[in-house]
């Protein structure tokens, strides 16, 4: 099968969501997601047997990359993504009732829950496009289909005003970021006369090149794609859309955007690395991001009092993890290494989906018992449900990348990769980044674990469902695996 | 002709400003018309005919209709007289100056003939308008980022719908 049925067969699947939704009488629509993750679960597969271009249609390769083993893992990223966040938004589906629109007279009860489940297909679409993209017209068509979905699903919630406000800012803001990309991309075909990438690429390497004006487009790539992925100084965004947005949809944006920001920020950043002229600068400028957005990300996380934003700064710091590995820039590759940026980057979004998405799967079921996204109101889990605590022990520790979990080796190898490229200031800043995250994931563990319960604390049992507790139990078993033998994850990449 | 970018360009900029400086919507909303047919100009001048039309009809006509009912339908009042706190506008203001200035030395340094945009041949004959090729590359070479797009529509309309829907009181 060729790849590009993937994208197909999930657009097909979003749509058939849709009209199920608008013509099939359904007692309850939560059942609307269950076609969309039998079907994601039956693509997850589908991916492993895919096979190479068939026909030569070079209109279609000029946009699409064939034979491309890394956009395959991406896929692979996108879509346990998006399964994942459909089984967090069916737990999810009584407070998006609640906070939608009121149904008209005779309309079903649950109306706009089956756009919810249905609008992250189209999203995880956009994603799959996006990994397999060789060329700025199809890079931002598809980088948009993601966003644009992400805009209205942020501001799904439209009765709530914190819903509404994240979706505003992020509307405002993303609208500028893509301005900017939308300007580097002008800049880099007036330098280049190219809109493919590997022309692109090919054109940046001659000697002649005009320095000043390939600087000024990366930089505005730059700009555009360190927000995407909440690089500093331009995250100041993510913490108040992470903590406004429905949660499985912030999951979604933390996991799925990121890793949609670094597809993009990598393709981009391949032809100016590779470039000899300017690579010193570009690495230079890729080294300062990198460690501010560790500082930032790690500090400001240590002060936190919400569950969510301490999330949305724990994301930061990962992305500044993930610049750190490609400021370490391969000029000076190491033969025989097969630490690159690329496989260090997959590496580490693989892990981070994990973990990230087992934090989320908790604070979802536990929003049906609680509205506080408090850190206190985590206090004495262990008690209520030994199992969500167990489970957020887990991803807390793989966070902070503690051995013998996959997060652990996601840091290691980005660590060594900074090392092999002697990048000193880089692994210093990285070590003390990585250090603040031991205290403030761990602060959580020990409010779960050992913060006593004061008197007025709900102290009763915690239901968690069939079908998050199943995904939870695979999300855990994956960590600790992964943990054991990182060679898995390098495994899928082939 | 230079001399005609040069007004054109000046229409766009004024437009511009004049859509962020009115407190008046609906003068907002004409200068952003001002600003389209600016554009469109531009546009035009650079012999992309069908994408100036295209400025004017869909953006200037459609458009901005489609903004002055809907300010005329939810009655929007005068946007409220806002202090801004000086450091925020300092430093908003600071940032704008700093970028031009970047813009200012990266362009004199990247001479208007360096770019290598690839050369435009002239055709003659039918079939051979711009409108006719921009239709022609959009159905044949393409027809992948245009899917897309088709998707990126789909959501959007869902999204629409779905965040405008009535609310009973």
């Amino acid at each position: 099968m060729p790849v590009y049925f993937l994208e197909i067969i999930v657009v097909a699947l979003g749509l058939v969501m849709l009209m199920v939704d608008a013509f099939v009488k359904l007692e309850d629509k939560r059942s609307i997601a269950w076609i969309g993750m039998l079907g994601l679960s039956v693509v997850f597969l589908l991916l492993f047997q895919v096979k190479g271009p068939e026909n030569t249609d070079a209109a279609f390769w000029q946009f699409y990359s064939a034979n491309d083993t890394t956009a395959l893992f991406f896929k692979g990223i996108a879509v346990l993504t998006t399964l994942i966040v459909l089984v967090m938004a069916v737990d999810y589906s009584p407070v998006v009732v609640d906070q939608t629109a009121k149904p008209e007279k005779g309309a079903h009860p649950q109306s706009g829950l089956g756009e919810f489940f249905a609008l992250p297909m189209f999203a995880c679409a956009g994603l799959m496009w996006m990994a397999s993209a060789n060329n700025l017209v199809s890079i931002f068509v598809s980088l948009e289909a993601v966003t644009i979905t992400f805009y209205i699903l942020v501001t799904y919630l439209r009765r709530n005003v914190g819903s509404l406000e994240a979706g505003v800012k992020y509307l405002i803001l993303g609208a500028l970021s893509t301005g900017f990309l939308v300007y580097g991309f002008a800049w880099l075909f007036g330098i280049t006369g190219s809109m493919d990438l590997a022309e692109i690429t090919t054109a940046l390497a001659k000697p002649d090149i005009n320095t000043t004006a390939a600087l000024f487009a990366f930089a505005l790539i730059l700009m555009a794609s360190a927000f995407k992925v909440g690089a500093a100084p331009f995250h100041l965004w993510i913490p108040d859309v992470y903590q406004g947005a429905p949660t499985p949809i912030t999951a979604f944006l933390s996991v799925g955007s990121k890793a949609a920001g670094f597809i993009v920020f990598l393709r981009l950043a391949t032809p100016f690395l590779a470039s000899e002229p300017i690579v010193g600068k570009v690495t230079m400028v890729l080294t300062v991001v990198a460690a501010l957005t560790l500082l930032f990300g790690n500090f400001s996380a240590i002060p936190q009092k919400n569950f969510k934003r301490l999330l949305a700064y724990s994301s930061i710091a990962h992305a500044g993890f993930l610049m750190m590995a490609l400021a370490s820039a391969p000029d000076k590759l190491v033969e025989g290494s097969k630490l690159t940026p690329v496989t260090v980057i997959a590496f580490y979004l693989g892990a981070y989906l994990l973990m990230t998405l087992l934090a989320f799967l908790v604070m979802s079921t536990m929003r049906k018992v609680q509205v506080s996204e408090e850190i206190d109101s985590y206090r004495g889990l262990a008690k209520r449900s030994p199992f969500l605590a167990f489970a957020l022990l887990i991803a807390m520790a793989s966070l902070a990348g503690i051995p013998l979990t996959a997060g652990f080796w996601g840091k290691v190898n980005v660590f060594l990769l900074a090392i092999q490229q002697k990048e000193w200031l880089l692994v210093i800043v990285g070590l003390i980044g990585a250090g603040a995250g031991f205290y403030y994931y761990l602060k959580i563990a020990a409010s779960m674990y050992l913060s006593p319960t004061e008197k007025n604390d709900d102290t009763s049992a915690i239901a968690i469902s069939p079908l998050s507790r199943v995904t939870m139990i695979a999300l855990i078993v994956a960590i600790i695996a992964a943990g054991f033998a990182p060679g898995l994850i390098f495994g899928l990449m082939g | 002709m230079t001399f005609l970018f040069y007004i054109f360009a000046a229409f766009a900029l004024i437009g511009g400003i004049g859509v962020v400086v009115y407190r008046n919507p609906v003068s907002s909303a004409f200068s952003m018309i001002l600003s389209f047919l600016g554009l469109a100009a531009l546009f035009i001048q650079l012999n992309a005919y069908l994408v100036g039309v295209l400025q004017i009809l869909v953006y200037a006509g459609a458009i901005m209709v489609l903004f002055l009912f809907i300010i005329m339908l939810i009655n929007v009042e005068d946007e409220e007289k806002r202090r801004f706190p000086f450091f925020s506008f300092l430093g908003a203001g600071g940032i704008a100056v700093a970028f031009i200035a970047l813009l200012a030395v990266v362009l004199k340094r990247f001479a208007p003939g360096e770019a290598t945009i690839p050369k435009l041949t002239a055709l003659e004959g039918p079939g051979t308008s711009d409108t006719h090729q921009v239709g022609e590359l959009l159905f044949s070479t393409y027809w992948f980022p245009i899917q897309i797009v088709a998707i990126l529509l789909l959501v959007a309309t869902v999204g629409v719908v779905v965040l405008s829907k009535k609310e009973l009181k």
